[in-house]
């Protein structure tokens, strides 16, 4: 497994005060000032049921998207005021989504290469790390085939491979076992669960399946844009 | 993988509509070279006809279009005595559809004069006088005519002797037909009349004062200009009014092809909308994608281009060989043109691009996401 950007245990990575978000000009409402702190090092698994603003969090919290009011901090400053919002994309944190999103005209080590663009990362580079990574996830025999020609879990593997290519500190995971069949998702969970403890990365999954919510350190749960229930369920 | 190879792909992933693009660009692209390579060719043709021929300033009245108009003949008197003038002569020339060929040069040269000494008879003679009823032709204009020495030949209404074959050693005056004055004047209806009056200046004399002699020469023929041979091209009306119908017919062309590219870099754009969100998620820049957008649209415009000049050339070279055509220009084929045209493909590219490109900068990552 390649090294990651390793923080302080402990050290509070997000911290969401009053976090609003609504849509169509205040008709659909998706957040309704949240509250939360997650540190650094946990893996916290963010469950609700359908539209209960969680995928927005996720959002928020992945600077895919800016909330209407409240504050959204990442290490102390202000997430939606970044000055590079792309470079925290690209070195902060990795994205891993229900519905995998590769580039279907590139192959599996294309698409682990993309992020690596906006790094200073040289040809080789790129590709060698791409295919460690490939490698460490169980896809080294697949490395020249296109997104098509893989599985659901295959798909979700170069996903994860392609997240973790530029050395995140935060693995952000919406619905990662959504699309596939139950084998497919364990085995998903637990290469989340292995990249957590090896690389120390903070993971926050949003799922809506308790088996997987069951194997995070913390549980929150989301109804109606706020939090219900914050929990510690686990300890790995 | 290279950036190169992200640009590549993209425009791989729809062959078809990549290369209908390619199609349209280079469609515009070889009219430019086509119209701009003829009008050039024609521009270089002349200038090349008046060196061979050794006139230093030439005099007419260029205000009626492709050829001057006519003046009198006893101009050339007038203009012999200033001091800086060594030898004079006066041409009556004409673009005429003459038997099959729908457009000839016809030039008729006052017997003795220097128009007639760079001429090298290859078949037959010259006429014998400034009276005699014959023509002789450049070698260009005996092929397109298909005629040889000892046929006739139609001017306008007067059935005139070919009594020989010339090269004058430039491409205009091969394609010429070439007759006496006098004879020229009698067949057109233009009796003491003239349109061209050749002027050969004493030796080495200064540029400066080729200039005043142009000078002197306008005061005593005010309706006309005189121009030093080299800026005859160049000031000509005729010429400018090619060479701007050249470029604006390019101009259309152009502008066609912007709109292909455009068209295809939205529909790109648009179709990529999830393609863009996935890149913004990973972390690219906007600038990063504006950039990608641009050089697709760049290398559409570059690869267009290429395609353009290729189509343009194999155009040139069909329409100078055409009867019409061949004898009367020469088209430019040169490094020159094929560059611009290529520069100005690459330069429709980026202008295409750019609106596409602004577009996609503006998505939301998370909306794009979800398209």
């Amino acid at each position: 497994m390649p090294e990651t950007a390793l923080k302080k245990p402990g050290e509070l990575i997000y911290q969401a005060i009053g976090l609003r978000k609504q849509f169509d000009n205040g008709k659909v409402v998706a957040l309704r000032g949240l509250d939360l702190e997650i540190r650094q090092g946990e893996f916290v698994a963010i469950v609700g049921q359908s539209g209960c603003g969680k995928s927005t969090l996720l959002h928020m919290l992945g600077s895919l998207d800016k909330p209407t009011a409240g504050q959204l901090n990442y290490r102390g400053n202000s997430l939606p005021d970044l000055a590079d919002h792309a470079a925290y994309r690209s070195h902060e944190i990795g994205i891993i989504f229900q519905s995998f999103h590769l580039l279907p005209t590139f192959t599996v080590l294309e698409n682990v290469q993309i992020p690596m663009f906006e790094g200073s990362a040289s040809r080789s580079e790129r590709k060698s790390r791409a295919t460690g990574l490939l490698e460490s996830v169980g896809l080294g025999h697949r490395l020249g085939h296109y997104p098509s020609e893989l599985s659901g879990g295959e798909r979700q593997r170069v996903a994860i491979a392609r997240s973790l290519v530029n050395k995140p500190s935060v693995l952000l995971a919406d619905e990662p076992t959504g699309n596939l069949d139950s084998v497919s998702a364990i085995q998903i969970i637990d290469l989340l669960l292995e990249l957590h403890e090896q690389l120390g990365v903070t993971l926050v999954l949003v799922t809506h399946d308790p088996s997987v919510a069951e194997r995070a350190s913390r549980t929150i749960q989301m109804k109606d844009g706020v939090v219900i229930s914050d929990r510690f369920t686990n300890s790995h | 993988m290279t950036f190169f190879t992200i640009v590549l792909r993209s425009l791989t992933r729809r062959p078809v509509r990549t290369c209908l693009t390619l199609v349209g660009i280079s469609i515009g692209i070889a009219a430019v070279v086509t119209l701009v390579g003829m009008a050039w060719g024609y521009e270089k043709g002349i200038g090349k006809q008046l060196d061979v021929v050794g006139i230093d300033v030439v005099v007419s009245n260029m205000s009626g279009g492709l050829m001057p108009k006519v003046f009198d003949e006893s101009l050339e008197e007038k203009v012999a005595k200033l001091p800086q003038v060594s030898e004079t002569t006066t041409v009556l020339m004409q673009m005429l559809s003459v038997e099959d060929a729908p457009i000839m040069m016809v030039s008729g040269r006052e017997w003795g004069g220097f128009t007639w000494d760079k001429l090298k008879v290859i078949d037959g003679r010259l006429p014998k006088d400034g009276s005699e009823k014959a023509v002789v032709l450049g070698t260009l204009a005996a092929e397109v005519l298909k005629k040889k020495v000892g046929d006739t030949l139609m001017i306008e209404v007067e059935e005139l002797a070919i009594v020989g074959i010339v090269d004058g050693q430039a491409m205009v005056e091969n394609g010429t037909v070439f007759l006496s004055l006098t004879v020229m004047q009698e067949a057109t209806g233009n009796e003491g009349k003239v349109n061209f009056l050749d002027i050969r200046a004493t030796p080495d004399l200064p540029k400066e004062e080729l200039n005043k002699l142009c000078e002197d020469i306008d005061v005593i023929f005010p309706e006309g200009q005189a121009r030093v041979a080299s800026e005859v091209v160049g000031t000509s009306q005729g010429f400018k009014v090619a060479r701007a119908m050249s470029w604006s017919t390019s101009l259309l062309a152009i502008i066609v092809g912007v709109l292909g590219v455009m068209n295809t870099m939205l529909m790109t754009v648009f179709e990529r909308t999830h393609e863009i969100g996935i890149l913004m998620a990973v972390g690219w820049r906007r600038r990063r994608i504006v950039y990608m957008v641009l050089c697709e649209s760049a290398l559409l415009g570059l690869l267009g281009g290429i395609a353009g000049v290729t189509l343009g050339a194999l155009g040139l070279i069909t329409l100078g060989s055409l009867p019409g055509v061949r004898g009367f220009l020469e088209p430019d084929l040169s490094p020159k043109l094929m560059i611009i045209a290529i520069l100005i493909a690459v330069v429709v590219g980026v202008v295409s691009g750019l609106y596409p490109a602004w577009r996609s900068s503006r998505l939301s990552p998370s909306l794009a996401l979800q398209s």
